[in-house]
């Protein structure tokens, strides 16, 4: 054998490793996924795992626009009522069935049918009609122009009709779909195993071949095992594990801001929070900083009701007086509301999430002080749930998830009869400008809608936004490429290295 | 004796059936269903949907119509699905079953290996330095609660050991090593509080035997201290020693909760509590179902058991 030819199959060799997806990347995660069905399932744990496996028509990227996924190109009609989308070619199940146009119009159809059960069915109550206009084009018809409606495609999740079928209807145990990664093996409390999909339609990707999702229910656990090298990625730590993690040798912490919030919200169907002077009081008696430090380690933000994070659509707090924390202010407004001696009112709340029941302790001490006093109950989350969804509280205090687009978040809180208004808030003015931000599509104005919007609901809604805490992930130097989404989305496993 | 295997066997069906009577009730009595826990409180959703939900897991029915199904189906052998994912019940328990047996037993094989010389030692050596030194340490373990000593554990490993593989769980069938290293720190965990009980529990009982009349008897007829000691009076401290390993078996089948989360050992505590968290109602049910049969079947062993040891105890 020649000197050349063993340079050249060396060379071939190096390339074949340089380009073979290997490792396995390890990651530690609070809780097994809880069903695999994407259409069904709304815990963050199954999301994280089916999140790889399957694909949307379009996904958010890291600084919260879209991108194309199945869908590469789309048009809109000049009156917002047609869209028309291109699918990618060649893109296969891992079944091995190519994808078309009839499967997002299934998937469409699975969502929209009351048998599935789908939660995410309300995010397409605007759509008038879904046809496939061509074997990878696909067509859908707005009742109304509807602003939104992009960022809802992000969760129109494309399944293959053959598999529904053949397990009876439902996908909560098998996992088939267009993604990155397949599922390989559910060891039941144990790990989920993903192994990298070969026919991937971006080129290059996955980089690794396995992931796995080691479930870890410990917080402390999880942080004994990120430092000893057990682990790769934790893509969920909260900030008091976040600060022993700080400069643990080996491992990176990320930081991002996230689009959750913590709040204090009223029942204002209920005396005296039916009174906007006691909302606005109990605002100004809030010193947002001081609960930032003392609850998030001052890894928070104050925000109003659209995360900071979002960056093009939140209006800075400077605009909204309340936010000065002036407990003088307050007991005035108190005063002038008929509360000259407070009010005593209950709070509820849930012991499992850290932040939501220290945000307690530190806003009845605060309210305390002009003589707002809340009694807490710290319920079970189930029984929270359950009171919340009655509006069986005075008032409570939560963390609740933001949306991409403001209406996904504002509209369904604040628009009368809202599914999630549990406030029973009711305000015409609120209403109009929720409406004409749905059906204006110009960017501008639509910025202008909402950043009334935001004034208007800051110091006197039924919610005091309280914090924006940073939603951290702990990466191991072994990793590269790994970057967080302030969804929680965590579609760059795909673009991540094992060194 | 026949015929008392029977009997308690007859129980043991009818304890089933109370019990699931009873979890039956009063998981339904906790606020919040199933649906509502999936939902969260955040998800946009219309209330018709949400009844729709309920209706695709059966939650719509009576809930003495939900009994009836659940019972008839439970004496063919079908602990029906898990509300959320659809498995079979059955198979999410047998799935969580070998971690917890094997701790469990191993915890109880090292707290008898070591309390027994212990407990000896202490009865023997009473009022000497070495008795009390027994006496503290086994307040120490008894005070120590089982998931701090597992976090220490588990920190000191991590730290200092950082290849020893502490965190999470093998079959002993895939890596039979890597399964015992991983098994250890928890077995050690939970068994030392079971240690302390059993060392105190027999050097007491050793103590009391030793002052009885028959002690006195064949020490005066010149039996040696040593056969005396095995012979006659270890058996007669074990009676108590049995009640008390019977006991904590139970707990340990069902109470290694804390240590299964530290650990992140895919136990039937953990699956218990997520039912419980979830309302996943036929999958507690199926849980409380299988570890109230152990519970009792542990208790008739150790009832035999006392017939074994003790030969002038009879069943009728």
């Amino acid at each position: 054998m020649s000197r050349t030819k063993l340079l050249l199959i060396a060379f071939a060799a190096l390339l074949g490793i340089a380009f073979a997806q290997q490792g396995r990347v390890e990651l530690a995660v609070d809780q097994a996924p809880v069903g695999l069905d994407p259409h069904i399932v709304t815990a963050f744990s199954s999301f994280a795992v089916i999140g790889q496996v399957y694909d949307g028509l379009l996904e958010a990227n890291a600084d919260l626009g879209l991108d194309p996924a199945l869908a590469t190109s789309w048009t809109v009609s000049p009156d917002g009522l047609t869209y028309v989308f291109q699918l990618r070619d060649g893109v296969k199940f891992h079944n091995g069935r190519l994808m078309t146009a009839d499967d997002v119009v299934y998937s469409y159809d699975r969502i929209m049918n009351p048998d599935t059960g789908s939660p995410q069915a309300s995010r397409f109550t605007e759509v008038d009609s879904v046809v496939a206009s061509g074997p990878l084009e696909v067509t859908f018809t707005l009742k109304v122009a509807f602003a939104p409606f992009l960022a809802n495609l992000t969760n129109l999740t494309v399944v293959p009709q053959e598999v529904v079928e053949a397990n009876g209807g439902s996908l909560q145990q098998v996992a088939v779909g267009t993604g990155p990664f397949m599922l390989k093996e559910i060891v039941p409390d144990t790990y989920v195993l993903l192994v990298a999909n070969p026919d991937y339609y971006r080129p290059g990707e996955p980089k690794v071949a396995e992931l796995r999702y080691n479930v870890v229910p410990e917080a402390s656990t999880r942080a004994a095992g990120m430092r000893n090298g057990t682990y790769h990625i934790i893509p969920d730590v909260d900030p008091a594990t976040a600060e022993t993690l700080k400069g643990a040798r080996g491992v990176t912490l990320m930081g991002v801001q996230d689009l959750a919030y913590t709040l204090l919200g009223f029942n204002v169907s209920r005396a005296p929070f039916n009174d906007p002077l006691v909302r606005e009081a109990i605002n100004y008696a809030i010193d947002r900083e001081e609960l930032i430090d003392a609850v998030y380690f001052g890894n928070a933000v104050e925000g109003g009701p659209l995360s900071p994070g979002l960056v093009q659509w939140a209006t800075p707090v400077s605009n909204f007086p309340c936010y000065a924390s002036n407990p003088d202010k307050a007991r005035e407004l108190l005063a002038k509301a008929g509360y000259p001696n407070g009010f005593d009112a209950g709070l509820l709340t849930f012991g499992t999430i850290q932040v939501v029941s220290d945000a307690a302790q530190v806003l009845q001490a605060q309210l305390a002080e002009v003589g707002v006093r809340l009694a807490i109950n710290v319920a079970e989350f189930g029984a929270f749930v359950q009171a919340w969804r009655n509006s069986d509280f005075d008032t409570f205090v939560s963390l609740n998830g933001g949306a991409t687009d403001p209406d996904g978040y504002l509209y369904r809180t604040f628009v009368t009869g809202g599914s999630t208004n549990v406030y029973k808030f009711s305000d015409p003015a609120v209403d109009e400008l929720l409406q004409l931000g749905r059906t204006t599509t110009d960017r501008t104005e639509r910025v202008n809608i909402y950043d009334h919007l935001q004034k208007r609901l800051a110091c006197n809604g039924p919610i005091a936004h309280v914090a924006y805490g940073t939603l951290f992930s702990a990466v191991s130097d072994q990793v590269t490429g790994f970057k967080q989404l302030p969804t929680r989305g965590l579609r760059y496993l795909r673009e991540v290295e094992l060194h | 004796m026949f015929q008392y295997l029977v009997r308690r066997l007859l129980d043991l069906v009818v304890v089933l059936f109370g019990v699931s009577l009873l979890v039956f009730a009063m998981v339904r009595f906790i606020p919040g269903d199933a649906v509502a826990i999936m939902l969260g409180a955040n998800t946009d959703i219309t209330p018709d949907r949400v009844e729709a939900l309920r209706r695709q897991i059966g939650l719509d029915l009576p809930v003495y119509e939900q009994y009836w199904n659940w019972l008839k189906a439970a004496l063919r052998g079908d602990l029906g699905t898990s509300i959320w994912t659809g498995t079979p019940v059955l198979q999410e328990i047998t799935a969580r079953l070998p971690a917890t047996f094997e701790i469990t037993f191993l915890a109880l094989v090292l707290a008898i290996v070591l309390s027994f010389p212990l407990g000896v030692l202490a009865a023997r050596a009473r009022g000497t330095s070495g008795d009390v030194l027994v006496r503290v340490l086994t307040i120490i373990g008894l005070t120590l609660p089982s998931f701090w000593v597992g976090v220490l554990f588990l920190y000191f490993f991590s730290l200092y050991l950082p290849w020893w593989p502490a965190i999470g769980y093998v079959p002993f069938t895939t890596d039979p090593l890597g399964n015992l290293a991983r098994v250890a720190l928890p077995t050690v965990a939970v068994s030392l509080p079971m240690v302390a009980g059993l060392t105190r529990i027999l050097r007491s009982g050793l103590l009391e035997v030793l002052s009885s009349d028959y002690v006195r008897t064949a020490r005066a007829k010149g039996v040696g201290e040593r056969g005396l000691f095995y012979k006659h009076a270890l058996r007669n401290a074990m009676i108590p020693v049995i009640t008390v390993v019977g006991v904590q078996l139970g707990y340990l089948l069902s109470g290694v909760v804390v240590i299964e989360q530290v650990f992140a050992i895919p136990g039937i505590g953990r699956l218990m509590l997520g039912a419980i968290n979830e309302r996943n109602y036929p999958l507690l049910q199926g849980v409380v179902l299988i570890v109230t049969a152990v519970f009792v079947v542990v208790n008739l062993l150790v009832d035999l058991a006392y017939a074994w040891i003790d030969p002038r105890v009879e069943y009728s």
